[in-house]
């Protein structure tokens, strides 16, 4: 906004910068960002040699190492964990997120609404290295929580929970959904909160639309900017998963929950491959680029406006 | 919006009591056990309270004891030194560049704006084997300051874009009138725009911190036995078979005290700061 203002006023006289000061405000920001992409860069150029052991080894490979990730299974299991990550990390986040935000705004208990709100997002400050200790505290088949609270009933419990590779990454998932549901209420909220939206969903409650009918056609076709922000937070989140995979199955059983995050780790300084692991590294940064172009365009356009 | 209906009341009441139980019981949990002794947690349930509230847990998980051997105190003075150090650096360097970007619009601080906004979501994995070269080779990697500049890498974009982002929503009027007044843009920016603009700086500190005393894989890979971070501690416990239970609870809260305090006092900022921050994930 006070950009076009000042730009209605072109004959008020503005100091340019000099470059002593264009340096004192540019350069430490420009000074990492050379090192971030050089990083970057020589990472890419990693990838393509044949480094294997400690001691660097820059000559030139080509593609070899790609190759010989997409040639081994190990590769695919991980890739197809990540892509459930991807999959089941966002959608049931979003949604849930969505109606408890829809729940709490219509607030039939304001008192409880503001509870709720503030309980569900401590996770936030939390690491998922101590979510997962207490995750995995839950899970534990004999004496943890879950199977002691559905022992209490009189069942026996069917699950296993992280022990069995079948579902493991599943319950893996279901601790992301906890930790990221409150913030996800809080972006879906935040953006509820225009005053257009306000008067629009006043508007069909006079007309007498339901509530369910407020949703889906007033509210989420209003928030859509909203959630396409959440939506690519919670997508570079579950793709970059890797702290609650480690902590709590530490890619197991076997390599049941390996995911790309711990494969490239294993893979780089546990068998010392690291052009592999370099090549893994660029694999998810490729990844999470695609994911977040449009939120990307979204915010240079508004930044640029 | 008022609900008159029962049903939708009684929905209401009955999701809002499973979210709250699924949200309790894990810090219920956590601090009920961390005040327990061994045979309590082996004998009884996980849920039970325990006899005797057993507070020198916190000693032990603190300074170690005969069966705790990953004591938590130094990792707790590694992660504050780093952490407050990333903190204040970047928010001063971020909040330089965040306000040239959103005060000058020419050709390169698009391109600027671009690479910064790419750097926001780069994955630590795409730049961690040529950070351990580096600083393995310069021997940084033995102290607080590699790791301090490794988290300054993200960070100091991140909180450039945070700020510029604030700094371009400011009303111009006030660092136009003290230029007129011939004030260079460095005394206009240090004595009209940074006082105006703690609140916005206290959020987004609020959320590097948090950011950085969580941060676990740029730890696990570079950190020494000297710098060991208090994360990097806190998975050694969950790995290791041999630590006692009761001291692994204590010190998963010595752990998330920090920024849950921080949370709890400062919430307004912290909510600010990672609606703000929100594609850092």
């Amino acid at each position: 906004m006070s950009a076009r203002v000042e730009s209605a006023r072109p004959n008020r006289p503005r100091k340019k910068t000099s470059v002593p000061e264009f340096l004192v405000f540019t350069l430490p920001l420009l000074l990492f960002l050379v090192i971030l992409y050089g990083t970057v860069i020589w990472n890419f150029y990693v990838s393509m040699t044949n480094w294997v052991s400690i001691a660097p080894d820059y000559s030139f490979s080509g593609a070899k190492w790609y190759v010989y990730l997409f040639r081994q299974p190990r590769f695919w299991v991980s890739a197809l964990n990540n892509l459930k990550w991807l999959i089941l990390g966002v959608v049931p986040t979003a949604t849930a997120a969505i109606f408890l935000a829809y729940l709490l705004e219509m607030a039939p208990f304001p008192g409880v609404e503001a509870y709720i709100r503030t309980l569900i997002l401590y996770p936030v400050a939390m690491s998922f290295v101590v979510t997962g200790t207490i995750w995995s505290w839950m899970y534990q088949p004999d004496k943890g929580i879950f199977n002691t609270i559905i022992r209490s009933f009189g069942v026996d419990s069917p699950f296993s929970f992280t022990n069995d590779p079948e579902t493991a990454t599943y319950w893996l998932i279901v601790i992301f959904i906890w930790q990221y549901l409150g913030f996800s209420v809080i972006i879906v909220q935040s953006s509820f909160r225009t005053t257009e939206l306000q008067e629009m969903i006043e508007a069909a409650t006079v007309d007498g639309a339901s509530r369910l009918r407020i949703l889906f056609s007033v509210i989420i076709p209003n928030i859509r900017s909203g959630i396409m922000v959440l939506v690519s937070l919670l997508l570079i989140s579950s793709l970059k998963v890797f702290d609650i995979v480690w902590v709590v199955t530490r890619r197991g059983p076997g390599i049941a929950t390996d995911v790309l995050a711990t494969n490239m780790i294993v893979t780089a300084y546990d068998q010392r491959l690291f052009s592999a692991g370099a090549a893994i590294g660029v694999i998810i940064f490729l990844i999470a680029f695609i994911l977040v172009i449009p939120y990307t365009l979204y915010a240079f356009k508004k930044w640029f406006e | 919006m008022k609900s008159r209906n029962r049903p939708l009341k009684i929905i209401v009441i009955i999701v809002l009591l499973i979210v709250s139980c699924a949200y309790l019981l894990p810090i219920y949990v956590m601090i009920v056990n961390s005040l327990k002794t061994l045979p309590e947690i082996m004998q009884r349930t996980y849920l039970a309270f325990p006899r005797v509230p057993q507070l020198q847990n916190y000693r032990s998980a603190l300074f170690g004891s005969r069966d705790f051997l990953i004591p938590m105190a130094r990792p707790i003075m590694n992660s504050t030194l780093i952490t407050v150090s990333v903190t204040v650096l970047a928010c001063f360097f971020g909040g330089l560049g965040g306000y040239y970007l959103s005060r000058t619009v020419t050709p390169f601080t698009r391109v600027v704006f671009i690479l910064v906004g790419i750097a926001l979501y780069m994955p630590y994995q795409a730049i961690i084997i040529p950070l351990t070269t580096i600083t393995a080779r310069t021997g940084l990697i033995n102290s607080h300051l590699g790791l301090i500049l490794c988290y300054m890498i993200i960070n100091i974009p991140l909180a450039s874009v945070l700020m510029g982002t604030f700094f371009l929503g400011l009303p111009r009027e006030l660092e136009e009138a003290a230029e007129v007044d011939g004030a260079s843009k460095l005394q206009t920016y240090f004595n009209i725009v940074i006082p105006i603009s703690l609140p916005a700086f206290a959020s987004v500190a609020i959320i590097i911190f948090t950011q950085v005393w969580n941060e676990f894989f740029i730890g696990l890979t570079l950190v020494t036995p000297r710098t060991q971070t208090v994360q990097v501690a806190m998975a050694m416990t969950q790995g290791s078979t041999i630590s006692p239970y009761n001291l692994q609870m204590a010190a998963s809260l010595l752990t998330v005290a920090v920024p849950l305090l921080s949370f709890v006092l400062f919430g307004r900022y912290f909510i600010r700061g990672v609606l703000a921050g929100a594609l850092k994930g």
